[in-house]
């Protein structure tokens, strides 16, 4: 087992200097000139030779490539994100500020894909092909085609209509208000929930349908078992697994889905934050902010690939 | 030859009743965006200020926009915008992924191990955000779009592909293509390529909903196709800028988008099952990163 997070370990590693390489050459090679992309073409044009310099200077742009991307790993590793070149406030600050609204929403969503997503699933593997697995089957093609972001303007709309709802401009942190926080997050929370649940049910459904075909399931009920308790006891943790992993790859949809979310929802989260940051060509913060972003999704999928070798004795010997 | 294809057609229609209810709904989006200019009422630009924020009614079946515009006639126009860009992109970041995935699955070795590594780093980061950070860096054009969405769909076709190329260069008539002489890429073209051809096309369905979905949420975000080109994200983006958003503008665009996600997501699925049976339904279109916003 040791052996097995020592190499999960150095893989994670190596990923994410490739992560943030990747961030650096998309933001700080591809666009040439990093002062056009933040002035746009006429802006850059408009400016006096000298002026170009001194800001380029300021913002530590001038230096060459390779020195900026080590400058930048060092500052991350002491904590310091930089500033934004429209906004006084520091990275760091809006990390702390709007990240535990978006944290919350992601939690949110995985909670309600298990709680939706797994008894579904169960559901239908119990009698395939019946009329309840009719109705989750479609019921779940349906949520995987429907964009997270709509069903959630759907939403508001609807609240706005009949309830008088108002997107929330301040944000409320659990600590200070746990249920105007709640009202804050519920929405995005249900909304990419379910989307995550529908693809749960259906792998669970698949799990389980394997599973239950196999020898060992065979024993179960040969020996007289309830049916309920062959598919709950025997059945269900060995089919847990695969549906463990797509949590961790659902993981992504979460992140990115999230940020369109938050913006149908009007909730100022850390997607909102990044989006404006897009908006405005701030690519200090969208640098940041992305790396950050692509961190936790590698993070979680370690996690993911640590808990398997934890259930599954299968991986951590081989 | 017609006739047999009709034929397999006709077979296929029977056997996955709803991927061919998805692939004919599929065929009719795909007319209505060709012949868009033929079937919109109205010119999809064009302002209109004596009929503002109309809802639907026998004039503009689908109602009018803040400025007058009307809705039918750019969901129609936003059709052409957003299977353009999805086809596109997939087409171009499914292409280039497999070609890389059958290099890495025949050649093996250094380049296959640094490959993988990159694949697996642009798959470290949410689609979506990945296409944002891209299309910001490479100007927000219709091409900068197609070449962000592209992008994230290269990881895929590179995973698949490469485990199809690796099963199939162990077979007998592979390795006496290489006993006989012939060079590698000439193996990999004759022999190894005609075989990806299936999960190829498994894949590029499979990830047309997917490319759609990120498309609208690109637009929006505001950060896709510029306006006033007519495409569905950027008409979301349109009606939530009022104070009451009119039901029509918000409720239209999306539902084409999921109509057009849901008939690319059946069919996929259905071509799946005919051409591939090896691959498992549910697990197959997550690792192949079927996504979600």
């Amino acid at each position: 087992m040791r052996k097995y997070l020592a190499r999960r370990a150095v893989y994670a590693a190596v990923t994410l200097l490739g992560v943030s390489l990747s961030v650096f050459v998309i933001l700080r090679v591809l666009p040439g000139d990093p002062l056009v992309a933040i002035l746009g073409v006429e802006g850059h044009a408009s400016m006096k030779p000298a002026d170009r310099a001194r800001i380029m200077a300021d913002l530590g742009l001038s230096d060459p490539l390779p020195v900026q991307y080590v400058r930048w790993l060092a500052d991350i590793g002491a904590g310091r994100l930089g500033k934004s070149f429209f906004r006084g406030d520091t990275v760091a600050a809006l990390i702390a500020h709007r990240g535990p609204i978006s944290a919350e929403i992601g939690v949110l969503a995985l909670i309600v894909s298990w709680l939706v997503g797994l008894p579904v699933g169960i559901l239908s593997a119990f009698k395939p092909n019946s009329i309840p697995d009719g109705v989750a089957r479609a019921l779940s093609v349906l949520f995987i085609a429907i964009p997270g972001f709509w069903l959630g303007m759907l939403i508001v709309l609807a609240l706005l209509f009949w309830f008088g709802y108002k997107a929330p401009i301040v944000i409320v942190h659990f600590w200070q208000s746990p249920w105007e926080n709640l009202q804050i997050v519920i929405g995005p929370g249900i909304v990419l929930g379910l989307a995550q649940g529908a693809y749960i049910a259906r792998m669970a459904r698949s799990c389980l349908l394997e599973v239950i075909s196999e020898d060992f399931v065979r024993t179960a009920r040969a020996k007289g078992l309830r049916e309920g308790l062959v598919v709950l006891r025997h059945a269900l943790p060995n089919a847990l697994l695969p549906v463990i992993t797509i949590s961790g790859v659902l993981l992504g949809f979460v992140l990115g889905g999230s940020v369109a979310v938050e913006q149908a929802f009007g909730v100022p989260g850390l997607g909102r934050a990044l989006v404006i940051a897009v908006i405005e060509r701030d690519i200090i913060v969208v640098q940041n902010l992305v790396l950050l972003y692509a961190v936790i999704f590698v993070a979680v999928n370690v996690l993911v690939d640590l808990s398997y070798a934890w259930l599954d004795p299968r991986i951590r010997y081989s | 030859m017609t006739t047999s294809v009709l034929g397999e057609l006709v077979r296929f229609a029977r056997r996955n009743t709803l991927s061919a209810l998805g692939g004919f709904v599929g065929v009719v989006i795909l007319f209505v965006a060709l012949a868009a200019p033929l079937l919109a009422p109205r010119d999809p630009l064009k302002a209109d200020f004596r009929h503002m924020n109309k809802p639907p009614d026998a004039q503009s079946l689908l109602g009018t926009d803040q400025v007058g515009r009307d809705t039918l006639s750019r969901v129609i126009y936003g059709a052409r915008t957003s299977l353009f860009v999805a086809f596109s992109a997939v087409i171009l970041g499914t292409t280039v992924g497999s070609l890389w995935g059958v290099a890495c699955g025949y050649l093996r070795g250094r380049f296959d191990l640094v490959s993988q590594r990159i694949m697996e780093i642009l798959q470290s980061f949410p689609d979506l955000i990945l296409a944002m950070a891209i299309s910001m860096a490479i100007g927000t054009g219709l091409p900068a779009v197609i070449f962000a969405i592209a992008i994230t769909r290269i990881p895929f076709g590179g995973r698949v592909i490469r485990s199809v190329a690796l099963s199939v260069r162990e077979m007998p008539y592979v390795e006496a293509g290489r006993a006989s002489g012939a060079s590698a890429l000439r193996v990999m073209t004759f022999h190894v390529l005609p075989q990806c051809v299936a999960p190829y096309l498994v894949l590029a369905t499979t990830h047309l909903g997917v490319a759609i979905v990120i498309e609208a949420a690109l637009g929006f975000l505001g950060v896709g196709v510029p306006p006033p080109t007519p495409t569905w994200g950027n008409m979301l983006a349109d009606s939530i800028t009022a104070l009451v958003p009119p039901w029509w503008l918000a409720f239209f665009p999306g539902l084409a988008i999921t109509v057009t996600v849901l008939a690319f997501n059946l069919l996929g699925d259905g071509i799946r099952d005919t051409l591939d049976p090896r691959l498992s339904p549910a697990f197959l279109r997550m690792m192949t990163g079927g996504r979600r916003s």
